[in-house]
């Protein structure tokens, strides 16, 4: 009985484990399959964010001088390739761009992306950035499959190039996205850029995530030893217990 | 029932290992929560490297500035002032800051006038008493709490007294010099406190 | 040297080698404790580690509405090793439950809460509730945009209560919305009152247990049986001293919940988003609610409830007195199940299937509080069904069943349906 209990409890647990979709409900998404210990990876995603991002999202809990350490930048290569707002090395990503000139232009306040990873997904951020398409009904001239009627205008159309939407039957649905006028990259290019940008976010989102991983080894290896140890005891003096 | 060997020196052994392994956990896993209490990301960012202009500094005159939330006075130090330096020695506890305060500045500063040029004192303005701030008295006038008075610094917690290089007189409840922090000139009117000059370990 | 100072300790204290020998030494367990049994101790640890973590936390965390969220983020950040000392919180704070659902469970199987463990058990009842409003109350201290409305929809529910309800929704929050003074004052409770509480609990729990003893998985009260054992001829034969073995014996226990608990702290801290909420990685925003706002996992089974009792008369407060009644009807069961025998191994059949259907209505339930039932019910009847229909038929019989099993427990032990198995004398197996 009690193993059978024991059974339905751990099967139960697999089950809540293996439909585990915790996100909230939408589309299924194709996976970002970014790897946060591609350093080379975070690299260029870092260039990426610092070259078409900061201008106007911040990265208010991220300090110029913990991306460095943890991406192996030296603080030369930080504060000329990546710092162009004249914070000082160790101060936090702040962009540039005042509050009310972006809610004059955008309708909204550019959100923070410190958690966006977080709170999103990898796999939503790489979808939305790979969503945007022409919309001349947009007063923005873009949309988001993504994220219907987002407020960005898409800001790396140079490098995807423009895509345009083809409608469903009912006119209304948006079926796929096509690629009408190309860009400076391949799409085999986008897709590895947008996959580092958000690799790069991923990591801002907990750069703990470098650390925890690599000490979570050791401590699990030094547990099962001391696991081990304390068995042999017990059976030890257990051998008393008849 | 009871009969059994007990095979004690198992069971000691076992003990010890078990309880050595299991300690060894104890102290790594008390390791991250004192770590934590070293000063932050935030904290060091604070504290990081200040860098102050000396245009405006008369001679005479002294500034403070903040650096890890600590006053740093700098002074421009008179040729009066600096000559009067010398004739302290015998007052002071540690005139040639080898003794007591060999530890309270940067090698490069270990001279008569504490400093890397004689004209600017960069020190931190905390009593090594109790951690007052001393006041700033340049003037070479006979003081109510020395006659003699050559310039320097004056406690007013415990009534301790340094002269114009921070060094501490004898006979008050201070041990040794005020400390100089690490800095450097980035040109000939700019300094950097928090970083030693190239070169310097 | 050592017993130098036993000595001048002793002499000082009297009362403290006694006490020792009392819940230690000579606390004789019975020998055949098995899997289930180590829970408790498990829940000390998790105790222990919450108080450890939560103390050097709050040294960093500043309970103020504008200050919350960001020094999360610092504590994530900024501060050394603050990551690992949240982590550790966080994941304690769901394996808590995870060991106390256990080690209740355990009590229900085994009869632990019979006579003459009445008041353990309504200690601990007292102790499960008091962790759930800890537990709730630590939830809303990060201020995010779930701990927000987390907090909004709880404190609501007292809302439903006819007359006083508005008004003690203000009272509760200090403000007409979950505000600066809110957060001030669950982080008082969080941090002082209710760990001091629970702590006050967990030693008479602990006290009420040792003056009965323990229970174990045939049953048998071991105290009221032959005596002598090769400690001690007039202590029970089928018990042995709690040290050395049990806490040895927990010692493995505690070594492989460790190696769980450091899994998911190193490697899945936010365990796919059912420890931590990825909404909770939003600040709060009074004017924006989540996209699906529901309680964090072990409340789920309990709001459900809330969900699936309809309004009636005008009012929602039947389907809060149905979720507080799911609870209060458990600090009854001592005195609903009052069958003699109490290990499920020597029960009625009708006991083992009540059971079984209980811990099913208990798990459906969850499945329902976590919406996962929105996900499984398409892929196992069709894509084109009637979610809320089916989502409240199979909620609403989940209910029913999660009540029926005491109704019927009670039938079944005071009309004398049950026909159990002969007791054993002694206790059958160890290891």
């Amino acid at each position: 009985m009690t193993k059978r209990l024991i059974s339905t409890l751990l099967l139960s647990l697999g089950l809540l484990l293996g439909s585990a979709s915790a996100w909230a409900e939408g589309p299924e998404l194709p996976a970002a399959g970014n790897n946060l210990r591609d350093q080379a990876s975070l690299q260029r995603g870092a260039h990426l964010f610092f070259n078409y991002c900061v201008g106007c999202h911040s990265l208010k809990y991220m300090r110029y001088s913990r991306i460095a350490q943890d991406l192996n930048l030296s603080e030369k290569d930080v504060m000329q390739n990546l710092n162009f707002t004249g914070a000082k090395f160790d101060d936090p990503v702040i962009s540039h761009m005042p509050a009310e000139l972006a809610t004059k232009a955008f309708g909204k306040d550019p959100p923070d992306l410190s958690l966006e990873v977080s709170a999103k997904g990898a796999d939503w951020v790489y979808a939305y950035l790979n969503s945007f398409y022409l919309d001349p009904k947009s007063p923005i001239g873009w949309n988001n499959t993504i994220l219907p009627n987002a407020a960005m205008p898409f800001p790396l159309w140079e490098l995807q190039g423009e895509q345009t939407a083809v409608m469903g039957k009912d006119g209304h649905a948006v079926e796929k996205l096509e690629l009408s006028h190309p860009g400076t990259m391949t799409p085999a290019q986008y897709q590895q850029a947008t996959r580092d940008l958000v690799n790069f976010l991923d990591y801002v989102s907990e750069p703990a995530a470098l650390q925890r991983r690599h000490y979570g080894v050791w401590v699990i290896l030094f547990l099962a030893l001391f696991t081990f140890l304390a068995y042999l005891l017990k059976k030890e003096y257990w051998k008393d217990v008849h | 029932m009871a009969n059994e060997v007990v095979d004690h020196g198992r069971r000691r052994f076992l003990t010890a290992t078990t309880a050595v392994v299991g300690g060894v956990g104890v102290v790594a896993a008390a390791v991250p929560f004192i770590k934590s209490w070293e000063p932050s990301a935030r904290a060091k960012a604070a504290g990081a490297p200040v860098t102050q202009s000396l245009k405006k500094v008369e001679s005479g005159q002294q500034l403070i500035v903040a650096w890890r939330s600590l006053p740093v006075f700098i002074v421009n130090r008179t040729p009066a002032q600096l000559a009067a330096l010398p004739k302290q020695d015998p007052r002071l506890v540690d005139p040639k800051s080898n003794g007591s305060s060999a530890d309270q500045q940067p090698k490069y500063a270990q001279n008569e006038t504490r400093s890397i040029k004689p004209e600017w004192l960069v020190m931190i303005g905390i009593c090594t008493h109790l951690g007052c701030v001393p006041n700033y008295v340049g003037e070479m006038k006979p003081e109510p709490f020395d006659p003699d008075w050559q310039g320097g610094y004056y406690c007013p917690c415990h009534h301790s007294r340094y002269d114009m290089a921070g060094r501490v007189y004898q006979g008050v409840p201070a041990p040794k010099n005020m400390q100089i922090p690490p800095y450097h000139y980035v040109d000939d009117t700019t300094v950097q406190i928090g970083v030693d000059p190239k070169g310097a370990a | 040297m050592a017993n130098a100072f036993v000595r001048w300790f002793d002499e000082r204290a009297p009362g403290m080698a006694p006490m020792y020998r009392k819940h230690m030494t000579e606390y004789y367990a019975p020998k055949n404790f098995n899997l289930w049994y180590y829970f408790g101790s498990l829940a000390i640890l998790v105790l222990v580690n919450q108080i450890v973590t939560g103390i050097f936390l709050t040294m960093n965390y500043d309970p103020s509405a504008a200050g919350a969220f960001d020094s999360v983020q610092y504590i994530m950040r900024d501060v050394e090793w603050g990551w690992l000392i949240r982590y550790m919180h966080t994941t304690g704070a769901s394996l808590f439950f995870v060991v106390v659902f256990l080690h209740m469970f355990r009590g229900i199987m085994y009869g632990s809460f019979k006579k003459p463990r009445e008041l353990v058990w309504v200690l601990g009842m007292l102790i499960f509730l008091v962790l759930m409003a800890e537990a709730f109350m630590g939830y809303v201290l990060p201020w995010g945009n779930m701990s927000f409305w987390g907090a909004k929809v709880i404190v609501s529910l007292f809302g439903t209560i006819p007359v006083i309800g508005g008004h003690l929704v203000e009272w509760i929050m200090g403000d007409f919305l979950p505000a600066d003074s809110t957060l001030n004052r669950f982080f008082a409770l969080h941090v002082i009152a209710l760990p001091l509480v629970l702590l006050l609990l967990v030693v008479l729990h602990l006290a009420a247990l040792h003056e009965v003893g323990s229970n174990n998985p045939d049953g048998v009260d071991v105290k009221h049986g032959p005596k002598g054992n090769r400690w001690d001829a007039l202590k029970p034969a089928d018990g042995i001293p709690f040290h050395p073995y049990y806490t040895l014996k927990d010692l493995v226990g505690v070594g492989v919940f460790l190696i769980v608990a450091a899994f998911i702290i190193f490697f899945a801290p936010t365990f796919g988003g059912w420890f931590l909420e990825h909404d909770n990685s939003i600040a709060a925003n009074n004017l924006l609610t989540p996209a699906q706002i529901k309680p964090v996992w072990y409340f789920t089974a309990f709001y459900a409830i809330v969900r699936m009792v309809p309004s009636f008369a005008g009012t929602a407060v039947w389907g809060v007195i149905a979720m507080f009644g799911s609870i209060a009807v458990l600090f009854a069961l001592p005195w609903i199940d009052v069958g003699p025998v109490k290990s499920i191994r020597y029960r009625g059949t009708g006991y083992k299937v009540g059971l079984t259907v209980f811990v099913i209505a208990f798990l459906s339930l969850m499945l329902i509080g976590t919406d996962l039932t929105d996900v499984l019910f398409p892929k196992l009847f069709g894509a084109d069904i009637d979610l809320t229909t089916w989502d409240n038929v199979f909620g609403r019989i989940m209910t029913l069943a999660y009540f029926g099993f005491f109704v019927f427990l009670w039938l079944y032990t005071h009309l004398g349906w049950e026909k159990t198995k002969p007791v054993p004398e002694r206790v059958t197996t160890h290891d």
